[in-house]
């Protein structure tokens, strides 16, 4: 990077009052904008660790929550998600975002945000540019189902214009606009860049600059000496590389990172022995565990044997020994604070061994021999032995097949595939954890094969519903179908466990993953 | 001597070719589908067949060796599909972190080994040898592993005297080194114990024989015998194990990057299969082949020179 100043035009546009989007998302964004955030030491370098490298500082190419950790502090959006415990997101480069109608939304953007390099302000010209260029076939970015049916931006002004959608998208507010797909980069960057970048920004606007980047070892970012709005703490943030969770917490005990997730088997350890100085916190996560079974193996078709293994299930036990206790069992695919999330699952969470051995006896099936497919991880590699001795109860002999995990996850194309432990990750919206269920997605992400109409509108119906209650009611009934089917038994959410210096102020989504341009000190 | 290093390149090109190959075969064998790793649940059938057609995949596996062998001879090693960055500049910008970490590795342990080897020998059966010996064997039997994990525990958590992670701030040599010193005894130690043994044994043979005897004869010093007569001879298989030992030391050096979260090509390598990274893995492997096949060539060249009767091919 040669240049980092910047400079930019003032314009006068009259600040306008914010109004609140049409979602639940939007009213919490509404109560949670005027929050002061408290008085923080300015200064220092915070160290803090991901778990992966980086894979592109292009937004359309992002990769997910470790490109986003850095995209969300180099860059700026429209919206970006509020910290805290509850899900819900606060105006970024945004001035005034308004939900129209359902399928217009007109935005306008602050005056005093700029691009480094000399690419002037930020205008609506780039927000158009970013938002459109996801989209576009001809980019191919792996994002553009996150912008689902974005019709075009309209440019009504320098700073202001109108996101134009083909139908109503209630995931817009929640995992659209505030994450990956809503970073607004520079057109003319991008233009002079040839389209699309990779590992090195070209034009950033944040209150953070991308400084460095060794590859496989650490990002460097330091403060923007030219962002207006308020100051992040921090001069400089270093993020380390650190693939291992055991590595990281011994690099955190060592005292050469400030703020790390760590392993749920070392929070009991954790809490018993506390590191000095240190503080430790347990976020709900919003990941998705299950044990799917695959409908359209002929082992697996008889809906009473099926019954009998989700009654016959002990998730408690499952908890206890797979998770040390850090984790809760789930009750679906939505976790909790999220629309749609179910108080209970159909099938309890504690096995019913009297139900199982009756459901059993009715399917009358007799020296069952199944095979549950499992990534080899620890915790994973413990609930299959814990669901093996489960279903031993009932009589059926469970073996366990381990895969890496690269031939794991193309188990989906094999229609030979009898039980699944799985898991998958999750935006805060529940529309992104039902389109992994539908009949389209049978064989690709849909590894029980489970094709059920009425699941399949909801789905559709329920990322258009602005009636928030309504919208809810729809998750809801879709994973009862899901669970009615007898291909899911529901497991976990897990959990987030961080842990953190005295001296640093965390903020965190309510899933516990970092927003650093928010982090504070003490 | 000429024809001798032209014969021994000529073997190493040739290694180098059936290796690479070798491992192609072995890479693309294993099952696991690397379209689906890269380019995550969002992608469509479209973009997968695009990424498919762009890495060659959608050819016959002989034809995508032919391929790779083609570009490799332009010095073309593909494009890295996460990053867009070329393989070339990936793999090179990670095999100074492993080259530092395993030369400084065996760099002290062959110094130290050599010199208890030495001192072994040329006081056999004392207290020293006794407890040379020991102390040798003790830490072969230790994995690098143990090493790494105990001496982050105790030098890094405990008395916080070295780094715990990354290979230190670039340009600064004294952060660098400071940053080597637990990667590197995890590795080297063992080495010390192996290379020591290996050396007490060689001189004491050496010292057996008639030239030596007839130095002693001739009234020579005692630490010019040793040192320029009998560890010249007696050091040949340490140069040749050292050499064959790159191999093993580039394994050890892919748990300490780990342990140590150390840039370097046996992290890389690691990343690139776990995604099925095919560009990457061939481009990690070629070099670690070309790493391996170069020590051993250089320790075969240093023999010659120090043994007349290798390059005589005697």
């Amino acid at each position: 990077m040669t240049k980092q100043n910047i400079s930019w035009s003032r314009v006068g546009l009259p600040r306008r009052a914010f109004l609140k989007g049409a979602t639940a998302l939007g009213a919490m964004a509404a109560t949670g904008l005027a929050l002061p955030r408290p008085a923080f030491a300015a200064g220092g370098t915070l160290k803090t660790r991901t778990y992966a490298d980086i894979r592109s500082m292009d937004p359309a190419f992002s990769q997910g929550v470790v490109d986003e950790e850095i995209h969300a502090a180099i860059y700026n959006k429209l919206i970006q998600y509020k910290p805290g415990r509850e899900w819900g997101w606060q105006l970024d480069a945004a001035d005034m975002v308004e939900q129209v109608d359902a399928t217009h939304i007109n935005f306008a953007l602050k005056d005093n945000i700029g691009f480094t390099n000399g690419f002037g302000a930020m205008t609506a010209e780039d927000v158009k540019f970013s938002f459109e260029r996801i989209i576009d076939d001809a980019l191919e970015s792996t994002n553009k189902p996150d912008w689902g049916p974005l019709d075009h931006v309209e440019v009504t002004g320098e700073r202001t214009g109108t996101i134009v959608l083909k139908n109503a998208f209630q995931p817009l507010w929640s995992i659209t606009l505030p994450y990956i797909a809503g970073n607004i980069v520079s057109k003319a960057a991008f233009e002079q860049a040839g389209g699309k970048i990779d590992t090195q920004p070209v034009a950033t606007s944040g209150p953070y600059l991308h400084t460095s980047w060794e590859p496989k070892q650490k990002t460097t970012l330091t403060r923007n000496p030219d962002w207006k709005g308020e100051a992040p703490v921090y001069d400089e943030i270093q993020i380390y590389h650190i693939d291992d969770e055991k590595a990281a917490e011994i690099a955190f005990e060592a005292g050469e990172i400030d703020f790390t997730r760590v392993s749920l088997d070392s929070v009991e350890r954790l809490k018993s022995s506390p590191i000095d100085g240190a503080t430790l916190d347990e976020y709900p996560s919003l990941y998705y565990v299950w044990v799917g079974m695959n409908l359209d193996n002929p082992k697996m078709a008889n809906l009473k044997l099926r019954q009998a293994i989700q009654y016959a299930i002990d998730v408690p036990s499952i908890m206890a020994g797979a998770y040390f206790g850090a984790a809760e069992p789930s009750t679906g695919i939505i976790a909790p604070g999220l629309p749609g999330h179910r108080e209970a699952s159909l099938t309890g969470t504690a096995a019913d061994l009297e139900k199982a051995q009756a459901l059993m006896a009715e399917s009358g099936e007799t020296n069952v021999s199944l095979t549950i497919s499992v990534l080899n991880k620890s915790a994973n590699v413990t609930a299959a032995q814990i669901i093996q001795a489960n279903l031993a109860a009932i009589g059926i002999t469970l073996d366990i097949s381990l895969h890496e995990g690269a031939t794991f996850w193309e188990l989906g194309n094999d229609e030979n595939v009898e039980l699944v432990l799985n898991r998958y990750s999750m935006t805060p919206d529940p529309y992104y954890a039902t389109s992994w269920f539908i009949t389209e997605q049978a064989g690709i992400w849909n590894w029980e094969r489970f094709k059920n109409e009425e699941f399949d509108e909801l789905h559709l119906a329920a990322q258009s519903e602005g009636d928030q209650a309504k919208r809810a009611a729809m998750y809801a009934r879709a994973q009862d179908l899901m669970e009615e089917s007898g291909a899911y038994k529901f497991i976990t959410h897990e959990s987030t466990p961080v842990i953190y210096r005295n001296t640093v102020v965390p903020a965190l989504r309510p899933d516990g993953l970092p927003l650093y341009r928010y982090f504070g000190a003490v | 001597m000429l024809t001798y290093i032209l014969r021994r390149l000529g073997l190493a090109a040739v290694i180098t070719v059936l290796a690479v190959t070798l491992l192609f075969l072995i890479i693309h064998m294993i099952p696991g589908d690397p379209i689906s790793t890269m380019l995550g649940p969002k992608a469509s059938p479209e973009m997968r067949a695009a990424l498919e057609a762009r890495m060659g995949l959608d050819k016959p596996l002989i034809a995508q060796i032919g391929l790779f062998f083609a570009n490799m001879l332009r010095g073309d090693l593909g494009m890295d599909v996460f990053s867009n960055r070329p393989v070339t500049t990936i793999v090179l910008g990670q095999i100074p972190y492993t080259l530092t970490l395993i030369l400084v590795s065996i760099l002290w342990s062959a110094v130290l080994g050599i010199a208890l080897g030495c001192y072994s020998a040329v006081n056999r059966n004392s207290l020293g040898d006794r407890l040379t010996g020991v102390l040798s064997v003790s830490v072969i039997a230790v994995p690098a592993f143990v090493v790494s994990l105990y001496s982050l525990l105790l030098f890094a958590v405990k008395l916080q005297w070295f780094p715990a992670i990354g290979a230190g701030e670039p340009g600064d040599w004294g952060d660098q080194l400071h940053h080597l010193v637990l990667p590197s005894l995890a590795i080297g130690l063992s080495w010390v114990g192996y290379i020591a043994r290996l050396v007490r044994a060689s001189m004491l043979e050496v010292m057996g024989e008639g030239h030596v005897r007839t130095a002693r004869a001739f009234g020579l010093p005692e630490r010019r015998i040793t040192f320029g007569y009998a560890l010249r001879l007696a050091i040949l298989p340490t140069v040749t194990v050292i050499g064959v030992g790159m191999g093993f030391l580039l394994s050890a050096a892919v748990f300490t990057e780990i342990v140590f979260s150390r840039p370097g090509l046996g992290k890389l390598v690691i990343d690139s299969i776990t995604t099925r990274n095919y560009p990457v893995v061939m481009g990690s492997v070629l070099f670690s082949t070309l790493i391996f096949v170069a020590s051993t060539t250089l320790a075969d060249i240093i023999n010659a020179i120090l043994d007349p009767r290798i390059r005589a091919g005697k």
